[in-house]
């Protein structure tokens, strides 16, 4: 077995005996970091994997949760269905928006992708019937795992979940970047120019892992919407995109799995910072100055550097 | 009529402080190739410096000269002690870099100035409101529209009729080959951002009578820096104006016309803008 | 301690050591030890001031029951910080209850923060006691028994001061309310309670939060020949729009009327401040003995005179302290129970804990800022004062009979 197969398996073996060891506002907060990991790894998927940088991509997080809160809260239908419900809404919401965004590339496709997803937060806003406009919905129910199945309301059920999602959508994406697909699209990241005189359009597949990617996204916020019994438009404001670039960055981009740990370290740095001093900011900002200047490779890409040499 | 001029008049004021922003925010990516999210609070810094040269002299006109510089040379001291190292990384890193830097500065501020926002008076000269033929309109929000196209017009003389305007364009076209001719390209990067760190500040100073020094100023200021920047075209100070006016007319006309856009409508047009002209009205293809 | 618990996560996220028996231990110990109150308030970012009033409201109470404490036992307050986020907020205050045991959570400032983390109390089974959200649906809609509301809300703030303008000689009114609950809440309830009053609005406009340029509604305003603009704008935009009306004149011709009148707006817009009217959930003026102890004890505290929150706030715990002392327990259902209908003798008048919605019935302000040379910035001047069942809304609703 190699060494990343070992690190997979521990890993794995972690998760599941994470209930049995962690007290139970450490569950809730590892479920928290697991969700905002996935959703930096679908961040991943199109900034690793192709070198768009998305500054959008909170909207997707966000019709993700809002989705979710209304099958449960309203259909009272069970989580998975929730879930497919939010993943389905974000990727049908991406079509367009990466048919228009994939135009551009660099900044002018971040500030795109930027356009669309203020354009989202405001319908999410202003329509107050459906969305409880600045509000947002409060009370989401955490409803079953099929119908007359057992219910997800214990942390230890509701981590599970979680972890199991984490984990099946990390596989997946593994796939696809290992696939002849995933080979094409770092192609297209190394040098577009030559990928299109090799009389290949690079768009469609930009816009299939675009959308992938939302699928993802949208995935996490359905499973955030009931963990956290709410949904809101700050889940899709800008700020939240912002902070998901920094997750993958600290993680290590082109990973995957940086990204995951890349959002529990941001999540967990800014914790721990602000239960001492309510100038938390200053010690966080100049971790990120740090980070930056000395690990190149985010934490995951240091690491494998010095595994490689070691 | 008077309600024509008035809403081209506060178009124009709003323009001006955007355009005194985002200048410096276009200069720094054009040549350093840097998004520079740190650009807003040096901005807010410039609106608190301003509240403190107001507070201590008693006069607005010192703070005007006094805390551009001052503001620049702290500029300058954060590229050279941080930025520097990394030019060669993906423009994201840079981001982040000065996200980072945006964090430090904005809650050391808060440290120094506490919560409460700081009132600045406009000059005694600036006070109250100019009769344009019935129309009341206030003298300050007038200073600022003459202000930015002063600056407007230095900065781009200064590009375009120097020897210093030369190599730093030099520099923003082809570095390696500017340090090849002899061009001191680190101290051009540290220079430039500096200086547009003292833009920044500029803004910061002028708008204080406007809105006050407040916390957040710097941040909410930045995503309209952006937005002008992006339609205008990275790196064109020309663009910058021309994105500082579009921006300027959609926030003001929009919250007069259609109230309910208020919120979207300078994202809607920066769309509609990339969609037809991908690189922004004066930018060039990457 | 808080560095062994990271460490403990972090440690077992990579290893799975068997690490969380501290915490497990340490709850046990608590429920003989002090009484905590974990307040996830916005101590950062754009709402940090109504974080920051919480807070200096809790250090007064601290430093006033020390030594006696609540029932005898240490009273302990657990401050995080929401940065005014709501998921942020729901993680703290998850963590206040999971980690550090807290029943009673107070201190949020924004109304979203407060419709989350109030949805999930049930859930928790700790009380939320509201001193600063306004939001009328927290006491109709979205109440639970778990959820009080010691302040003023929004729709009661609207109601003192409609009553006021009903019997002033302005008549027309435009309507300025941020675009978001708190904001369009407030300038539904004054539309409805103006026209009732036989009067007209002869505008409304909802500017974004955070709205840096009011020429636009303030050309608007001038145009619609109001008397008065009404505003529910949040801290910082009204002071952006009260400094700009200013400069355009604006403020000699229609009058501002504020939906809160806030000492952090007279602090940063100065004179140019003097002549707003407005509400006012509780006005330091209040000429009442007991508050003119806690004034100068708030003074000597933190170098300021108190906002509305920190009022409000120090009001909400010294309530609760009452009724747990009541109670004779902390058990949350015990409290609740005791806290139902009781009375409390408030800073600036009586208070009442109504059964039906968790509401306090208090006083109402309507209050005008005013110079005073012996105060560094404008003052609230109190223009009249109304009973609280007159500024009361009817049981869980936002409307008034």
């Amino acid at each position: 077995m190699t060494r990343s197969r070992v690190l997979g398996l521990a890993a794995l073996v972690a998760l599941v005996v994470m209930p049995w060891v962690l007290a139970r506002h450490q569950l809730s907060l590892l479920t928290d970091l697991l969700i905002f990991g996935l959703f930096a790894m679908s961040l991943d998927l199109i900034m690793g994997y192709t070198g768009m940088v998305s500054f959008g991509h909170a909207a997707y997080f966000g019709l993700g949760a809002y989705a979710s809160a209304l099958v449960l809260l309203d259909f009272a239908q069970p989580v998975p269905v929730a879930l497919l419900a939010g993943a389905l809404l974000a990727g049908v919401v991406a079509l367009p928006v990466g048919w228009f965004s994939t135009r551009a590339t660099g900044i002018y496709f971040a500030m795109l992708t930027l356009a669309f997803a203020q354009l989202l937060y405001t319908v999410a806003y202003k329509w107050r019937d459906v969305t409880g406009g600045s509000d947002g919905i409060a009370g989401v129910p955490k409803t079953a795992l099929f119908w007359g199945g057992p219910g997800l309301a214990s942390p230890q059920a509701f981590y599970f979940l979680v972890a199991a999602c984490v984990v099946l959508s990390l596989v997946l994406s593994l796939a696809v970047v290992g696939s002849p697909f995933g080979r094409a699209l770092q192609a297209i990241r190394e040098n577009e120019r030559r990928f299109t005189s090799l009389g290949r359009d690079p768009r469609p597949f930009k816009l299939v892992v675009f959308v992938l990617a939302a699928v993802f996204a949208g995935l996490a916020g359905a499973l955030f919407a009931p963990f956290r019994g709410f949904a809101s438009p700050e889940v899709m404001f800008w700020v939240f995109s912002g902070q998901g670039l920094m997750m993958v960055i600290i993680g290590g981009i082109g990973t995957l799995v940086g990204p995951i740990l890349g959002a529990m370290v941001f999540i967990l740095i800014q914790e721990v910072l602000s239960s001492y001093t309510e100038h938390w900011m200053i010690f966080t900002g100049a971790v990120f100055v740090l980070i930056v200047i000395f690990l190149p490779g985010g934490l995951v890409g240091t690491a494998r550097r010095l595994g490689a040499r070691g | 009529m008077a309600n024509l001029v008035e809403q081209l008049l506060n178009a124009l004021a709003l323009a001006g402080l955007l355009f005194l922003v985002s200048a410096g925010l276009s200069l720094v990516f054009g040549i350093l190739r840097v998004v520079n999210f740190a650009h807003g609070v040096f901005y807010m810094l410039g609106a608190y410096l301003g509240f403190t040269t107001v507070a201590l002299s008693g006069w607005f006109w010192p703070a005007l000269v006094v805390v551009p510089p001052i503001v620049g040379v702290l500029g300058a001291l954060v590229e050279s002690s941080t930025l520097r190292f990394i030019y060669r990384r993906p423009p994201i890193y840079q981001l982040l870099l000065t996200f980072g830097l945006a964090l430090i500065l904005e809650e050391s501020i808060r440290v120094l100035y506490g919560p409460t926002a700081k009132g600045v008076e406009p000059p005694v000269q600036l006070q109250g409101a100019a009769d344009l033929g019935g129309l009341l309109y206030p003298r300050y929000r007038l200073f600022l529209v003459v202000l930015s196209l002063v600056v407007g017009a230095a900065v781009w003389l200064f590009l375009r009729r120097t020897r210093a305007g030369l190599i730093i364009r030099a520099v923003a076209q082809n570095s390696e080959m500017a340090d090849c001719l002899g061009a001191d390209v680190a101290r051009v990067r540290t220079l430039v951002f500096g200086a547009a760190c003292a833009l920044a500040g500029l803004g910061g100073v002028a708008a204080a009578p406007m809105t006050t020094a407040y916390l957040g100023m710097g941040i909410s200021v930045i995503v309209d820096a952006f937005v002008v920047v992006v339609i205008g075209g990275l790196g064109s100070i020309g663009g910058s104006m021309a994105g500082s006016l579009i921006v300027g007319a959609a926030q003001t006309w929009g919250a007069y016309y259609l109230p309910e856009t208020a919120m979207v409508i300078m994202y809607a047009v920066m769309g509609a803008i990339l969609i037809f002209r991908p690189w922004g009205l004066f930018g060039e293809e990457e | 301690m808080r560095r062994r618990d990271f460490l403990q996560v972090a440690v077992a996220g990579g290893v799975g050591a068997t690490l969380g028996v501290p915490a497990f231990l340490r709850r046990t110990w608590a429920q003989g030890g002090p009484i905590k109150i974990g307040m996830p308030a916005a101590l950062s970012g754009a709402y940090a001031q109504y974080g920051i009033q919480a807070k200096r409201a809790a250090e007064l109470f601290s430093k006033d029951i020390k030594g006696k404490g609540i029932l005898g036992r240490p009273v302990e307050f657990i401050y995080e910080d929401t940065a005014g986020d709501p998921a942020t907020a729901v993680r703290k205050a998850q963590k206040l209850v999971e980690k550090d045991g807290v029943k009673f959570l107070t201190g949020v400032a924004l109304s979203s923060e407060a419709l989350a983390v109030s949805a999930k109390c049930p859930e928790w089974k700790v009380i939320f006691m509201s001193t600063i959200n306004g939001a009328g649906a927290l006491t109709a809609k979205a109440w639970h028994r778990y959820f009080f509301r010691v302040n003023t809300s929004g729709p009661m703030g609207a109601r003192a001061i409609s009553l006021y303008l009903a019997e002033s000689p302005m008549k027309r009114f435009f309507a300025l309310g941020s675009d978001y609950a708190w904001g369009r809440d407030s300038v539904g309830s004054f539309t409805t309670q103006i026209t009732a009053a036989k009067k007209d609005i002869v505008g409304t406009d909802y500017p974004p939060v955070g709205t840096k340029d009011f020429a636009s509604y303030i050309a608007k305003i001038r145009q619609s020949r109001a008397d008065g603009v009404y505003l529910a704008l949040p801290g910082q935009d009204a002071t952006i729009y009260l400094k700009q009306a200013h400069q355009f004149g604006l403020n000699r011709e229609v009058k501002p009327i504020m939906e809160i009148l806030e000492l952090e707006n007279m602090k940063a817009v100065g004179d140019a401040m003097v002549g707003a009217i407005g509400s006012s959930r509780y006005p330091f003026t209040v000429d009442t003995p007991r508050n003119r102890e806690f004034v100068k004890r708030f003074h000597d505290l933190h170098g300021v005179y108190p906002d509305m929150f920190d009022g409000e706030t120090y009001e909400g715990l010294e309530w609760l302290a009452q009724v747990i002392t009541k109670a004779g327990t902390d058990d949350v259902d015990k409290v609740i129970e005791a806290w139902e209908d009781s009375s409390y003798d408030g800073l600036e008048g009586p208070f009442f804990m109504r059964k039906c919605d968790h509401q306090a019935v208090q006083l109402g302000f309507a209050v005008e800022a005013v110079k005073d040379p012996k105060y560094p910035h404008p003052i609230p001047k109190i223009l009249a004062t109304y009973p609280g069942e007159k500024v009361t809304p009817k049981c869980r609703t936002e409307e008034f009979s």
